[in-house]
């Protein structure tokens, strides 16, 4: 079994929540980290989040912690470049390099802060839609919001078949590892260059084979979705208002807060 | 018998010039098991798609119900819901991201209302066994039971004829005795059945009508040991010979059997040895003192009555045939000794002296009965089959 988000949408312990509420909950939680000027408000959605997916939802906090490292490394890097690069204000530090001023400002460091913080406030809150919010459930909410059939139904396809290539393209690299294709830098190219390419045609045959199985069943045009059968419990309803009350007043009072 | 599908002088050949088929006649009847047998390349897959008009022939044509298929769309519309098709490879078959919506999609295409899509959903799902994992992605199922959800897709369009393409292959041995069990049920429920296969032991044991092909034409076409009796014709299409017409041909050969009918299961096989060994007729062979076979019917007791059947007749052995069978068996903790082949494991037994109890519905109760009656009849031992049915009062009775 992969280590996949998928498997633990479709096995966390908030699986049967109305989709709707989760996906409000984590979209809100997003539009408020990106809109405040301070970093405060920002990581506190992200130990929230974070403690709602670990606690609520069960997901091991193992799995999510490596998970976390993926979006931290990046913001790690983009931040230092920003806080190097960026503004003006009192100089907190700076080095000498080859002759050059290598500094750190006020201005900079802050917003390398508010960098980090909000994309971990953001990545908390998608993380937490992405592990605890199904696919499918997802594309019902999708369809109730008008969105038109043939996009759904082909993200519906391009879901399904992911799976698919990510068993065959995994098949594919084992068999390039076991005849020592990834030994080397020239080898790991040429092999990633192949697995690519063998994966396009197989996808291509993947296609018409797809479309032969939709005729032998009388495609007409229609893939139905399930209906939605959650009830949302009023409790719920103002459990994820209140948090978000909660978010937007941190952020309304700590507007004016900085770090440094 | 009324012919179902026919094809005259059938000819195919694919894009590149590649002949895939050759003056292919045959006639296919009503509520058959047929098997389509045959080395790679022999044909056999796209023979099938021509049966549902996935492919049109180049020459020569297809009937169906004496009818030639016309290739525009409503024509193709309706055959292929009369013939439907399971693929070799499911994760082919299987392209909607839940269960559920992967079994609806024939239904909805032929434009039922939601809530008769519902109702044929759920009864295909259970049928097949898999009733609750209607939500569930196919890529979080097994192999067996991403056959079963795709054989589900085609029951939800009520076909008349299922084609299925190496239905076996890459599902470990219990799984596909489980889903030829299943094709055996749809069997006795009227469906007609065509099947393709390497496996010739499969072939051999299942198929009223066995097909050899080779080289896209048809070598040789009857019944399984009509077929599989001949050595030369099984060399010649590249396959080998099942392993129990092997052992008998050995055994003639030794004088230990007489050569004359190849025995179809280790049943027959096994009556064959007691009737050499002993040297006479097969009445003598019949043991004194047989055990008894009870057949219960799932539909009509529950889990209760069953147990306490268990306790008073000391079956030592219990078998479920069908999905409904042994969904109830594994909710009321009734641990099964077979679940495939479980008539003729009950009477072989039977013939050593142990009791066993069948657990079935439907109108498999009345094959088991008949075919344990046949058995008798033919071989003379006296195995007595008792129905087991509720009195009003809910107890059990014999």
């Amino acid at each position: 079994m992969h280590d996949l988000l998928d498997d633990y949408a479709q096995s966390n312990a908030l699986r049967d929540i109305d989709p709707r509420l989760k996906l409000i909950l984590g979209l809100g939680a997003i539009i408020f980290c990106v809109s405040s000027i301070s970093p405060v408000a920002p990581l506190f959605v992200a130990v929230s989040m974070g403690l709602i997916t670990v606690i609520l939802a069960k997901i091991p906090s193992s799995f999510y912690s490596k998970l976390l490292l993926i979006p931290i490394s990046f913001a790690l890097l983009s931040a230092a470049v920003v806080a190097f690069m960026h503004g003006n204000g009192s100089p907190l530090f700076s080095v000498n390099i080859f002759g050059f001023d290598l500094g750190m400002r006020e201005d900079g460091a802050n917003l390398a802060l508010l960098l980090i913080s909000r994309t971990l406030g953001g990545m908390c809150s998608l993380f937490f839609i992405a592990l605890t919010t199904p696919m499918i459930e997802i594309f019902a909410v999708l369809k109730s919001l008008r969105i038109p059939g043939s996009v759904i139904e082909l993200s519906m396809m391009i879901y399904r078949y992911i799976f698919v290539f990510l068993d065959q393209a995994a098949m594919i690299h084992s068999a390039q590892v076991m005849r020592l294709g990834d030994s080397g830098m020239k080898n790991s190219l040429s092999s990633f260059a192949m697995l690519s390419g063998v994966l396009f045609l197989r996808s291509w045959e993947q296609g018409e084979r797809l479309v032969v199985a939709m005729d032998a069943r009388c495609y007409d045009g229609k893939l139905d979705l399930m209906e939605q059968s959650s009830k949302t419990e009023p409790g719920l309803i103002l459990a994820a208002a209140a948090y978000l009350a909660v978010v937007a007043s941190v952020a309304v009072l700590t507007r004016d807060v900085q770090l440094l | 018998m009324t012919t179902i599908l026919e094809t005259r002088d059938l000819g195919y050949s694919y894009g590149d010039g590649t002949v895939a088929l050759q003056g292919v006649s045959i006639c296919l009847e009503e509520g058959k098991k047929v098997a389509l047998v045959g080395p790679n390349g022999a044909g056999k897959s796209t023979l099938m798609l021509t049966f549902n008009g996935i492919l049109q022939p180049k020459s020569g044509g297809v009937l169906f119900r004496g009818q030639p298929l016309n290739y525009d769309a409503s024509s193709l519309r309706s055959i292929r819901r009369a013939v439907g098709m399971v693929f070799q490879n499911s994760d082919d078959q299987l392209f909607a991201p839940t269960v559920y919506q992967d079994v609806a999609f024939g239904p909805t295409n032929l434009g039922y209302p939601v809530e008769k899509v519902k109702r044929y959903v759920t009864y295909a799902l259970a049928y097949v066994g898999l009733s609750g994992y209607e939500r569930r992605p196919p890529h979080h199922l097994s192999g067996g039971e991403k056959k079963r959800v795709a054989i589900a897709g085609i029951l939800a369009m009520e076909p008349e004829v299922i084609i299925l393409d190496e239905p076996t292959s890459n599902l470990d041995p219990a799984s596909s005795e489980e889903i030829m069990e299943m094709l055996e049920e749809l069997s006795l429920g009227g469906k007609t059945l065509i099947i393709s296969t390497h496996d010739v032991d499969l072939a051999y044991r299942w198929a009223d009508d066995v097909i050899l092909m080779k080289d896209g034409g048809v070598l040789h076409r009857g019944t399984g040991p009509e077929v599989f009796g001949n050595s030369e014709l099984i060399k010649e299409a590249r396959l080998k010979l099942p392993v129990i017409v092997d052992l008998y041909q050995e055994l003639a050969g030794r004088g230990l059997a007489d050569g004359s009918k190849p025995p179809r299961n280790i049943l027959e096989l096994c009556d064959i040895l007691g009737q050499e060994r002993k040297g006479s007729s097969p009445s003598v062979t019949a043991p004194s003192n047989p055990g008894k076979i009870y057949i219960c019917n799932v539909d009509e007791t529950n889990a209760q009555q069953i147990l306490a059947v268990l306790d008073k007749t000391q079956a030592s052995c219990k078998g479920a045939m069908g999905t409904s069978a042994k969904v109830m068996a594994q909710e009321s903790g009734i641990a099964l000794d077979f679940t495939y082949g479980v008539i003729d494991k009950c009477i072989l037994k039977a013939l050593i002296g142990k009791s066993s109890l069948i657990l079935t519905s439907g109108g498999m109760v009345d094959h088991a009965a008949s075919r344990i009656e046949d058995y008798c009849r033919e071989s003379g031992a006296r195995i007595e089959a008792v129905r087991l049915s509720a009195d009003a009062n809910g107890r059990p009775i014999a």
